[in-house]
């Protein structure tokens, strides 16, 4: 233990190093950890934020709000489903539009037709909306009594916002949860040749003993028409999510692999140049545990101060936000990534410590050590 | 640098680690950037396919081909403008295809677009209405010439009648063929999004040999300001997230190159201090320090070629591995050598820190004994 401090505060350079490129390290992997809850929050929060258990696209929407039309027919056959005990439109658009006095922007409006079945299940600020005009906005874009004036050929909804709601984007837009009514207006303001203005989606709320999963079935079952998900699933299988999931995880890999190989290498080259003097030590009579003992302590040391100093690079960086992309503070990743490349990089250092073990005291005797 | 190199040959277990870490930064380093290309590819080929200079939007579309309206009459501004060529009118609509070999629900997301002017790969003339020409990575869900795909949710039959390749857009395969079909498809598939007669999504305009953004500024001036007029790589980066993906990743590239001069630098550090000795030794029998350096860096770019060799196999045997459709990775030629190039250009920063030691050698410190 003293003789690992000792080393460590002699050679701050060599140390020093490998602290850095750990906290590189982490502080990527935390990063992109950050962009990868950040995108996948901004492309489907306002699907996990919205009140209804069940969605039902139609197959050919492909599992995207904007991308499904529901014709008259299915959501008839919807209607009459055993187990549903309400079922309301939602539709979901991205609009040109201008907030407060400022340029144009884009905006995604989620209109629905029942507040419990589309509307957000919980807001941060304010108060669900009322009135015709009132609009609950995701609280990283909008601020409570906005303006929003919907842009387009025709005379477009001007929304106030009323509410707030955290992680509430959809396809990484600044959202707007307004009336069905609101958002046939502003539909039709941007496109006059519109014949009519499908709901996207069918929320639904299944009948007392029935789940929300058993539901989703049933309705699969009743019509080739119908896609019917949850709405975890719905978030879950949203194209996308799991490119993205999937990209990022090989990127994962990579450096879940980096880490512990350069902490091995590391430790390996300072176990050999270090032969001499442990050889010595054990000749001694040091015991081989108390060298291995001290060589873990550094390890522990140097990745611990490089996931310290990692986490701190990574706190301002997570309060940040990246375009339209918000950033948070994760935790629970800082936690598992920490103890992850605590534990690979004790093991990484077993290839020293049996150096360390295999070391025979008599070399010291004949110079064998320093071999 | 003979020395360099036989050490090498001889003692390749001593680099054995530092070049399985390196290879696994130069393949870090290749899939972000096979990412980035395949997702920049995927997103962008419809667009990069253009023969014209220069994409015409309405004003209020934030430029957003589905949300862009151009009427018959700004059409008729723009082919009056001083300096415009050909105008031709461009539509696009994302939808559901089914596919022949499919299931019921597995249906393969596509872009329609309809066009006047052909893009790059497709013969002058326009197919006739209900035929397409279609991206050539739809032959993996199984399309071929000659087969009937059934667009949207009223199953509009599109004949395919050839193939077109690199015109992906949103990730997604693309088919080609009329305006007329693009309309009637729409309008079939899109009752709220429907275009009337003679409008147009965007423009692709011709010029002659006039700057692009004098035009561009020229066409929209003459529009009163109805118009956006962008040109094509100005289009290619207002795509959603295109310029977003190419920052955070180039960020996320920058960093890791700057890992590996740490590692590097950590790995030769520590080589370096193990042979003061022999270095000591050479420089009293006349080795230069440049000699000396110059081995050390011969070193250092052996290792790093061959790490990016793996790094480079490792990439296409991803490559072909991934399927298709799920990650969108791609790994080129000019990817591949540009991270090869990083990780040399890292590797000899990184050996720079060994400079200073290897003049500090004192020859006669290998007369005396000790260093």
């Amino acid at each position: 233990m003293f003789l690992a401090l000792r080393e460590i505060r002699r050679a701050k350079l060599r140390f020093g190093l490998l602290v850095a490129a750990v906290a590189l390290l982490v502080f990527l992997i935390l990063t992109q950890q950050a962009l990868q809850n950040g995108l996948i929050t901004s492309f489907v929060g306002a699907i996990r934020r919205q009140s209804a258990p069940v969605l039902v696209f139609a197959v050919d929407g492909q599992r995207t709000l904007q991308g499904s039309v529901i014709t008259p027919r299915l959501e008839k056959s919807i209607d009459g489903v055993r187990g549903v005990a309400e079922a309301g439109r939602i539709g979901q658009g991205t609009f040109t539009v201008v907030v407060g006095r400022g340029g144009r922007s884009n905006a995604a409006l989620v209109g629905y037709e029942k507040s419990q079945l589309g509307g957000p299940d919980r807001l941060s600020a304010g108060r669900m909306p009322s009135a015709a005009g009132e609009a609950v906005g995701s609280a990283s874009d909008f601020a409570l009594g906005d303006r929003v004036r919907v842009v387009g050929p025709g005379e477009g909804p001007v929304l106030r916002v009323v509410g707030l709601a955290d992680d509430a984007q959809i396809q990484v837009t600044p959202t707007l949860f307004v009336s069905w009514p609101d958002y046939v207006a502003a539909a039709r303001a941007v496109n006059p040749d519109a014949a009519t203005v499908p709901p996207s989606v069918i929320g639904v709320r299944p009948a007392a003993g029935v789940t929300a999963a058993a539901l989703a079935g049933r309705i699969n079952g009743a019509s080739e028409e119908a896609d019917a998900l949850t709405r975890r699933q719905a978030a879950e299988k949203a194209p996308g999510v799991a490119a993205v999931r999937s990209s990022f995880n090989l990127i994962f890999l990579l450096f879940a692999l980096v880490v512990p190989l350069v902490a091995g290498l590391f430790f390996l080259i300072i176990t050999l140049q270090k032969a001499r003097a442990l050889t010595l030590l054990r000749a001694i009579g040091a015991p081989a545990g108390a060298l291995v003992r001290s060589l873990l302590v550094q390890v522990v040391i140097i990745i611990g101060g490089g996931i310290v100093l990692g986490t701190l690079l990574y706190v301002p960086l997570s309060q940040a936000k990246l375009g339209k992309l918000s950033l948070s503070f994760d935790l629970r990743a800082v936690v598992f990534w920490a103890v992850l490349l605590l534990v690979l990089g004790l093991a990484s250092a077993m290839v020293a410590a049996r150096r360390v073990l295999a070391i025979d005291p008599v070399e010291a005797t004949t110079g064998g050590g320093a071999r | 640098m003979k020395l360099a190199l036989r050490e090498l040959l001889r003692r390749p277990g001593r680099f054995a680690v530092a070049t399985a870490i390196l290879a696994l930064i130069a393949l870090l380093l290749m899939v972000l950037g096979g990412l980035l290309d395949g997702l920049v590819a995927g997103s962008t080929g419809a667009l990069r396919a253009q023969r014209g200079q220069l994409i015409v939007y309405s004003s209020a579309s934030q430029e957003s081909l589905v949300r862009s309206r151009i009427t018959p009459a700004v059409r008729q501004v723009i082919e009056k403008t001083v300096g415009v060529g050909r105008v031709a009118g461009l539509g696009s609509v994302q939808l559901g295809a089914r596919i022949e070999g499919h299931g019921p629900r597995d249906l393969v997301p596509v872009v329609l677009f309809g066009y006047e002017l052909a893009p790059r790969g497709l013969p002058d003339a326009v197919p006739a209405a209900g035929r397409v020409y279609a991206d050539r990575s739809l032959q993996s869900e199984g399309v071929r010439q000659g087969s009937t795909v059934l667009l949207g949710p009223a199953r509009t039959p599109v004949e395919v009648v050839g193939f077109l390749g690199d015109s992906r857009y949103s990730l997604q395969g693309t088919l080609w063929g009329s305006l007329q079909t693009w309309r009637s498809v729409l309008a079939a598939n899109r009752p709220g999004e429907r275009a009337g007669a003679g409008v147009d999504q965007a423009l692709v305009v011709r010029i002659g040999a006039v700057d692009s953004s004098t035009q561009a500024h020229a066409i929209d001036r003459a529009t009163n300001g109805a118009t956006k007029t962008l040109t094509i790589p100005q289009a290619i980066n207002a795509l959603p997230g295109v310029a977003q993906q190419q920052t955070v990743f180039n960020q996320i590239i920058g960093i890791t190159v700057l890992i590996a001069v740490v590692v590097v630098g950590l790995f030769f550090a520590l080589i370096t201090v193990e042979r003061v000795g022999l270095y000591g030794v050479l420089k009293a029998v006349g080795a230069s320090s440049g000699i000396l350096f110059a081995g050390v860096l011969l070193q250092a770019l052996v290792v790093t070629l061959i790490a990016s060799a793996i790094g480079v196999a490792a990439s296409l045997a991803l490559d072909a591995a991934i399927p298709a459709g799920s990650i969108p990775f791609v790994a080129t030629p000019a990817r591949l050598l540009t991270s090869t190039a990083y990780l040399v250009f890292a590797a000899l920063l990184g050996c720079a820190f060994s400079l200073r030691r290897v003049l500090r050698v004192d020859p006669a410190a290998a007369i005396g004994g000790e260093q």
